[in-house]
């Protein structure tokens, strides 16, 4: 067994949100795995953390023996991502695309150009290949990103979203290059909501909702486990269950800071400017108006001036204050 | 090593290809604003001269009490005497441009050899009229000393007894050096002009343009490393900015050169030293540089070409504003630490090497502090492009 990929406690956070949570999975060569989820489940956090885009906040990945905390140059060169922006850059030819990103690869100049040729073939882009990328279709910018993102010949190959958006011949040309990417002896990891596409393709799934990796098993497995007959009825079942569990645990945690004395302690300063951020900004506004007032009122004789610019001062304060601490977290 | 190159000539040949970046690169600088600056200098020697030629439109009250007054005016090359009956309307519909107010008793006053007073009205509102206004008074004191020597003569004295001085300037300056001086006053401004507008369209484009063509994720994953996208990115900048620079600088010179103005003194003569050109060169070349490195950490801000637009455009007036002022003071003499300030010490340096003069302390100084500069913004923008709140905001 050929394992490589090797996920293990992957953690990502933004500011207190947890966008992977802990998420452990291993899958190995000659194997296409899913990867399914919801929309906002962390499937493309997972993902571009693996693939170095985004550094990890605990837990780590092996691709191909290499660790992404550790290698993270070495792991880009041994794995291939489309992402689902299949952006190119429309000045050049489609050609000139793959070139340059072979470049970037470090393939030598003969190397690449058999490499461009075989693509060109393999992906059906003959008619295209030599024509600027500003007025392709999104099919051909599709295979143009596929050949891109494989253009170094890895071993651990990453879709996101691959089909999405393609006409039905456009996508049974992406399908049989995972095909052939699994025959080769390749790891092709899939991520979709195509429930159809992954249980034709995918030997194995792994299921993340809510930022957690809820299931891992092959799609027989999971169906058996399930007692359903379709990969979609297995989904729905498994991520409904998790989700009932969430909003339980939400509503046990909702009752338990509804007590005083829980508020007492939880409430931080920073939550306490959140929430009052509105009421903060206009005691600001008032707070420069009642500043300016005092400059010209005579009520603090001499020292009125002095007053009056500590009042703007303070407002300023408060102001930034509300300002910057006062946004709200996602 | 090859990396940074790729990088390099990638965004070079892209930007190429780019129409607006040719116009704002080559075009504008090469073309264009050569052909605006000689132009408007030719305009404006073509209104000085038809000024000079042009027929001022005269008219008068009481012309019948001073017949040898009029008489001497109209036989005046560039006056032409018309009649008025309402002068504040005339000054409006432009049918005069100057009113001669003769007093009733001119010609008593005349005969007993008294001062006359004598109004000459304009309408100051207008230039043509202040114009007239003042060939008028000189013709009038023309004819004011023509008949004081005449009357001098008749009691034979000398009417020389009556001048004291002759006072006449006389210009040491040779025609490249009063060149030096006009030019000072031009090609700084234009220079720190263009090492912003050579470098912003590709600056933008490297940066936003690759977030919004959603290409920037598909670099980040080849092995790169950050700091070599960026310098990568920012080598191109610098390249285009400093071609522009070079190309601009020669056109200008050539243009003057080739076409001088004429500003009233004579024609502009354009002489550089090899040494002046070659210093201006490289000051303007490393201020793109700088520029090049300042552009690109702005841009990268944005997430799309009309943002990246959005955050250049109060840059680009905080870095031209204290060069067009502070370029532009007549008789300001900047103290050392100016030359410390980046970007206001290119002009200052530029304005010292073409009248000439060569100091090796401020022409150092600013190019340590450009050169700082261009690092700092380098360094900051590779950690900008570390970032991931900014790379990956949507």
């Amino acid at each position: 067994m050929n394992k490589l990929l090797e996920v293990s406690h992957l953690t990502k956070k933004f500011g207190d949100f947890f966008a992977v949570d802990s998420v452990s999975f291993e899958a190995e060569a000659h194997e296409i795995f899913g990867l399914l989820g919801p929309n906002g489940a962390g499937k493309t956090t997972t993902i571009r953390v693996i693939a170095t885009v985004l550094q990890a906040t605990g837990g780590t990945a092996i691709v191909d023996g290499h660790d992404i905390v550790k290698e993270p140059q070495v792991v880009r060169s041994t794995l291939g991502l489309l992402t689902s922006d299949i952006g190119l850059y429309d000045r050049f030819t489609a050609r000139e695309n793959l070139r340059y990103f072979g470049r970037l690869y470090g393939l030598h100049e003969n190397e690449l150009e058999c490499r461009i040729d075989e693509l060109v073939e393999l992906l059906d882009m003959k008619g295209f290949a030599d024509r600027k990328a500003g007025k392709f279709s999104t099919g051909m910018k599709q295979k143009v990103a596929i050949a891109r993102s494989v253009i170094h010949n890895p071993n651990v190959i990453i879709f996101d979203e691959p089909t999405s958006g393609l006409d039905v011949l456009a996508a049974q040309t992406v399908i049989r290059f995972m095909k052939r990417m699994k025959d080769a002896g390749k790891l092709v990891i899939l991520s979709t909501h195509d429930m159809a596409h992954a249980k034709e393709l995918c030997d194995r799934v792994a299921i993340i909702h809510r930022s957690k990796l809820i299931a891992n098993d092959s799609v027989e497995h999971i169906l058996a486990s399930t007692k359903t007959t379709t990969l979609e009825h297995a989904f729905i079942e498994i991520v409904g269950k998790d989700e009932s569990r969430a909003l339980q645990s939400a509503d046990e945690l909702k009752h338990l800071t509804k007590s005083p004395a829980r508020i007492t302690n939880s409430v931080t300063m920073r939550s306490w400017i959140t929430a009052h951020a509105l009421q903060l900004r206009i005691a600001s506004i008032v707070l420069v108006f009642a500043g300016v007032g005092i400059s010209y009122v005579d009520w603090f004789g001499e020292f009125r001036q002095t007053v009056g610019y500590i009042v703007i001062g303070i407002a300023v304060v408060v102001g930034v204050v509300a300002r910057f601490l006062g946004k709200k977290k996602i | 090593m090859r990396g940074l190159f790729t990088i390099w000539k990638k965004e070079l040949v892209d930007s190429i290809r780019d129409k607006r970046t040719l116009i704002t690169a080559v075009l504008l600088p090469v073309f264009l604003m050569p052909a605006i600056l000689i132009g408007t200098f030719k305009f404006q020697e073509y209104q000085v001269t038809q000024t000079e030629t042009k027929p001022v439109i005269v008219a008068f009250n009481n012309a019948d009490s001073a017949p040898a007054l009029v008489s001497f005016l109209r036989e005046q090359p560039r006056v032409s005497i018309v009649d008025s009956q309402d002068y504040q309307a005339d000054f409006e519909s432009g049918t005069i441009q100057t009113y001669v107010d003769i007093p009733s008793d001119y010609e008593n006053l005349f005969t007993l050899q008294q001062p006359i007073s004598i109004h000459v009205i304009e309408k100051s509102s207008k230039i043509d009229s202040q114009t007239a206004t003042q060939h008028v008074m000189v013709l009038l004191q023309q004819y004011s000393a023509q008949v004081g020597a005449a009357r001098l003569a008749d009691q034979n004295i000398n009417p020389q007894i009556i001048s004291v001085l002759a006072p006449e300037i006389v210009d040491v300056a040779s025609a490249q050096e009063v060149g030096g001086f006009f030019f000072g006053l031009l090609l700084p401004m234009f220079i720190v002009l263009f090492a912003l507008i050579g470098g912003m369209y590709i600056a933008i484009d490297v940066s936003a343009g690759e977030k919004e063509r959603k290409t920037l994720e598909a670099l980040l994953l080849t092995p790169a490393s950050r700091l070599v996208i960026v310098t990568g990115k920012f080598l191109a900048v610098a390249t285009t900015a400093s071609t522009t620079i070079v190309l601009s600088l020669f056109s200008m010179y050539a243009a003057f050169k080739f076409f001088p103005p004429n500003l009233g003194a004579g024609e502009v003569v354009v002489d550089l030293s090899l040494s002046a050109i070659f210093v201006m060169l490289g000051i303007g070349v490393i201020l793109a540089v700088m520029f090049s490195g300042l552009l690109l950490s702005v841009a990268i801000f944005a997430k799309s070409y009309k943002e990246a637009q959005n955050y250049i455009t109060p840059f680009y007036l905080i870095a031209v504003l204290p060069v067009a002022i502070l370029g532009q003071i007549p008789g300001f003499n900047p103290t050392t630490i100016f030359f410390l300030i980046p970007g206001v010490n290119a002009v200052f340096v530029i304005k010292e090497v073409i009248i000439g003069t060569f100091n090796s302390l401020h022409i150092l100084l600013t190019i340590g502090s450009l050169l700082v500069c261009a690092v700092i913004a380098i360094i900051v923008a590779s950690k900008i492009y570390s970032k991931e709140g900014i790379l990956f905001r949507d």
